[in-house]
This record gives C-alpha cells, structure tokens and sequence, in this order.
C-alpha cells in the first residue's frame, strides 16, 4: 500500500517537474540559459524503482517535449528503488545527495546528468521552501521570482492542459 | 560522519613491494589466461620500463602475445576503439597494462570494450550502468605514484569530438590485479614525482572532504595524506630512495581506493576541463588548483579541512594551532609544500606557469560545471565562481 502511494506521488511530482521546466524557461535567466545550450534531440529517460512511473522528454524544436516512450533516449537515469525515488521527487534528497548515494544508474554522458541537476536543483528552489531545500543542497539557488508565480503558472498549464503527452 | 549510506568495493589484488613483476606470470595462469596484451607508451618503451615488465613475464613462462606502445598522453576514445580492435585481431586473452594514468585508463576501456562485446566505448558510457559482461583478465603495473587508476572504477578518457574528458564509472573497470613494485618508479623525473605526487594528495583531500565522503573511504584517504606528506618531498629530492618511493606509490594507491569509493571534487572538475581544453597534464592542474578550491570550500567545509590537519603536518603541529586556525592552517601548509617543490624542480604553482591562455577560461569554466566530479563538491559552483577560482590560479 505504501510503495502504491509512494508511486502515485512520484508519477505527479514527475509531471510537475516536467511542467516547472517549462515554466521556469519563462521565469528563470538561469533555466532558460540552461535550455539555451540544449543540443537539440537531447532526451531523457527516468525511470523509478522496479515498474514505477516514468518520465520521457525530448528537447525539439525549442520545446521540452513529454513522450509515451523514447526508444533511445540520449540519457537515461534509473533510480534504484521506489523509497530512494520517493525521497528524491520529494525534497528529502538533492541530486548531489542522490549521486553520493548511488541512488541511481545512468546510460549516457555524465555532462547531461549535470545538466539535468543544475535544472533540478532550479526547480526544487522553486517548488519547495527553504527549510526543505537548505537540507538537500550546499548552496541553495535565489529564485529570481516570486515561487507563488511558478505556482500560478503551473496550475494554470495543467488546468489548460498545456503539458500533454506530444506525437 | 553522518553518512545515511555508502558504498564501499575494492576487489583488486595487490602484489606490493619487492619482486612485484616476477609475480604477473602466475597470476595471469590463475586468471585463466596465457596471450597477454601488454600495454604502454612509446617513452615507457624507449627507456625501458615496459621491457622489464615483459621480461619478468616471460622468465617465468608468459609472453606477450602483442605489445601497443601508441598510447599519446592524453588518450582518447578512438584509441581505446583502436585497441580493442587490435586486440581482437591478435586474439588476445588478457590485457597488462604498464604505464601512468593515460596508460591505465585506456586499458579500463579496452576492456570495457571487450568485455561488453561492442565496438565504440561511446555506446557503454554512463554511471553504474553496466552488467559485469564477459570477464578480461587485466593487470596494471602503475610507473608513476599518482594516479591511483590502478584501484578505482572509473576511466578518464578523452572525446576528441569534443575537447571533453569522459567519465566511465563502473565497478567493472577495477583491475583484477595490480602491482605495486618500487623499480617502477625509480626513474620517474623530479618534476613527475613531485606533481604525480601532489594529484595523489589531491585525490585523498577530496575523497576525505566532498559530499560523498564515508568513513571508509576517509581511512584510507587519511593516511594516504600521512604518508605523502611525509614522502613526497624527500622522493622528488632524492630519486633513489626506494623506501619514500614505495610509500608514495602505496600512498597513490590508497589514494586511489579513497576516491574511487567517495569520489573527488572541484579540483577535477576544473582539472579535467583545463586538460581538455587546454592540455595542461593532469597532475599539474592538480597541483595548481588544489589550493585555490580549497579557499572556495573552506566556508562550507573548514571542519572536515580543519581534520586534516594532524595528517598532513602531524600532531604536534595540529595540537600547536588553535581549533579555529586549523583549516587554514592545512590550506597554509599545502601552499608551502607547493613552494618548496617548485624550488625543488621548478614544479608549476601558476596557471600562466602552466602555459595556460586565460581567454580560454570561459570555455574551461563551461566544461567544469558538466564534469561529474562536481556534483558531490563540498561547495555548489557556478561558472562564474569557478573563472574566480581560474584566475586566482593565473
């Protein structure tokens, strides 16, 4: 029953993550410097614990594309369990945390990963308060905006279903 | 040491000390194996390293099946590619590496290659992603005391495609046996030893102090930095010493076991950018940097710099220094050390020392932040922060 929950709620922090990148670009000089420098056709893969949730997304056309599936994914994280996936997608454990933890593989080139922490990291600021944050990272990012307007853009994303699942 | 978890692999076998090389014969017998690949570079072929290895093999009983020398400083992808080609064509059934970092490095992804069963390191590169494959009997003969390669899961190579040194970290890469034999570094240059030696130092601060830290990787991080401090001068000024030179090659090693199982920090970060971009050789980027980022952690890691302190300059000294002085106290004696072997062999402290052109920072500030080695950093690190970190090094 816990390891459902668990799953439930990493399957909707990944979608927020997916939706807080997007926003973010608008929001963030860092994130959008970020999404500047995206190779185009950069995608990742992250799957969580043994049949959990998955994210796929695709960087094309100057869009962070959410995908069914990606066949071959540029980079393809793989965290290790459920628990370890839970404790990421819920402020308990930073990226940097995560690595020092071997809490998950990769396939692919190191430099994506840290890309792909950087932007994290970004959104963690964001999306969770500093009490949270200060615990799971060295050096907390400054939000450049208010978090309530990441919030308010968010939700509004969702409500006009902005961040479906691309062809 | 708050450590919530860790992970802790070493399973290389380690013949250290007299007759070492005598003793790889035998081992490749009980690892199955009878058609060596032996590799190296052409100067450790010139002066006659590689051929002391190859002849304590053959006098008892293994020869090489095939011998590759062409093995440039900074190797790359396409060579690894090239050599495990080679080796296939040769039909080898083990790989000996005899060499320094590069050296070893590219035999971790011929064999990686080869035991994969691809073609193209490229397509098996990542982090903990790989199934154990088929099983290459490897032995490395470390010829420098530095780089610790021979008992860590990871291999640096370069992408020439790109100017980047590539991390393969797995723990499929650790040798099945390493030698630790003084002869191999008795030879070794003032200037090699004393930066070979100061990357040794670096890679037992950083295990001992990034995020990734365990107590068992500070074990042996502690007394590597105990014993380098306490060889390295005396090996870089006096050659022949054989005692300071085997300490420092144990000490390169137990360096090696540190980071490998905690890994290392913003030194190799920005080190392995500054190789890539401009070809400054490793162990001078270490030498150089090491004290530089120090400075920039310190706000964020005094304690764990403070605990070094008693290692480096011993107890009397720690004992000396009051609490709060001794972090700087470590980052102080570092920089004096560093003095005292430039003076010794004119061993770089200076980027601009180093022949590095500082209109390529930004680039090597770019590549920084995209190394792995930066993430478990005890201190986060922007590119701006790390071209403050460049030009203090300049």
């Amino acid at each position: 029953m816990w390891r459902a929950i668990q799953s439930l709620v990493v399957g909707i922090v990944l979608r927020v993550v997916h939706a807080a990148l997007i926003e973010l670009r608008a929001l963030d000089s860092r994130v959008a410097q970020e999404f500047e420098r995206f190779p185009e056709g950069l995608s990742y893969t992250i799957r969580t614990g043994h049949n959990g949730p998955v994210l796929h997304v695709l960087w094309q056309d100057g869009q962070l594309k959410r995908l069914a599936a990606l066949p071959a994914p540029v980079c393809s994280l793989r965290i290790k369990s459920m628990p370890l996936s839970f404790q990421l997608f819920t402020g308990q454990m930073g990226m940097a945390q995560a690595y020092a933890r071997h809490a998950f593989t990769m396939a692919g080139e190191v430099a994506d990963v840290m890309r792909l922490a950087r932007l994290v990291n970004l959104v963690e600021a964001y999306l969770f308060p500093k009490i949270m944050t200060r615990r799971i990272m060295t050096d907390v990012p400054e939000t450049e905006v208010c978090f309530l307007r990441a919030y308010a853009r968010i939700a509004l994303g969702f409500l006009t279903c902005k961040y479906k699942l691309s062809k | 040491m708050n450590v919530p978890y860790f992970e802790f692999q070493n399973a290389v076998k380690l013949l250290c000390g007299e007759l070492s090389l005598e003793r790889i014969a035998i081992e490749l017998e009980h690892l199955g194996a009878s058609r060596p690949l032996v590799l190296s570079d052409a100067v450790l072929a010139k002066i006659g390293t590689m051929a002391q290895v190859t002849d304590a093999m053959q006098a008892e009983g293994v020869s090489p099946a095939a011998c590759f020398t062409d093995i440039p400083v900074d190797s790359s992808l396409a060579v690894v590619n090239k050599i495990a080609a080679y080796y296939r064509e040769q039909n080898c059934d083990s790989i000996v590496a005899v060499g320094g970092g590069s050296v070893i490095d590219t035999a971790k992804g011929v064999r990686l290659v080869l035991s994969q069963d691809t073609d193209d390191i490229l397509a098996i590169s990542g982090v903990e992603n790989l199934v154990r494959g088929k099983h290459i009997p490897f032995i490395v003969v470390p010829t420098t005391a530095g780089t610790g390669s021979e008992c860590t899961g990871v291999a640096v190579i370069r992408n020439d495609a790109n100017d980047v040194k590539m991390e393969f970290l797995s723990p499929f890469v650790e040798p099945d046996v390493a030698v630790i034999d003084p002869r191999m570094t008795l030879g070794l240059p003032a200037k090699a030893t004393a930066s070979t030696g100061m990357d040794a130092l670096v890679h037992a601060i950083e295990a001992c102090t990034c995020q990734q830290a365990n107590p068992l990787s500070t074990a042996y991080g502690t007394a590597a930095i105990r014993m380098i401090a306490a060889n390295v001068e005396e090996a870089t000024r006096n050659g022949s010493n054989k005692q300071a030179r085997f300490e420092m090659a144990l000490a390169s090693t137990m360096a090696g076991i540190a980071f490998s199982n905690s890994m290392v920090g913003a030194v190799h970060a920005i080190g392995h950018a500054l190789g890539g971009v401009c070809h400054v050789p490793h162990a001078v980027a270490m030498t150089i940097l090491l004290p530089h980022v120090m400075r920039y952690n310190l706000s964020h890691c005094a304690d764990s710099y403070a605990a070094l302190l008693p290692w480096l300059a011993g107890m009397d000294v720690a004992l000396n220094t009051p609490t709060e002085k001794r972090a700087e106290a470590a980052i102080a004696f570092i920089e004096a050390l560093g003095k005292r072997l430039n003076e010794v062999c004119e061993l770089p402290l200076t980027l601009k020392d180093a022949g590095v052109d500082s209109a390529a920072f930004a680039k090597v500030a770019e590549f920084a932040v995209n190394d792995g080695a930066l993430i478990v950093n005890p201190r986060a690190a922007s590119e701006e922060q790390v071209m403050e970190i460049l030009n203090a090094a300049y």
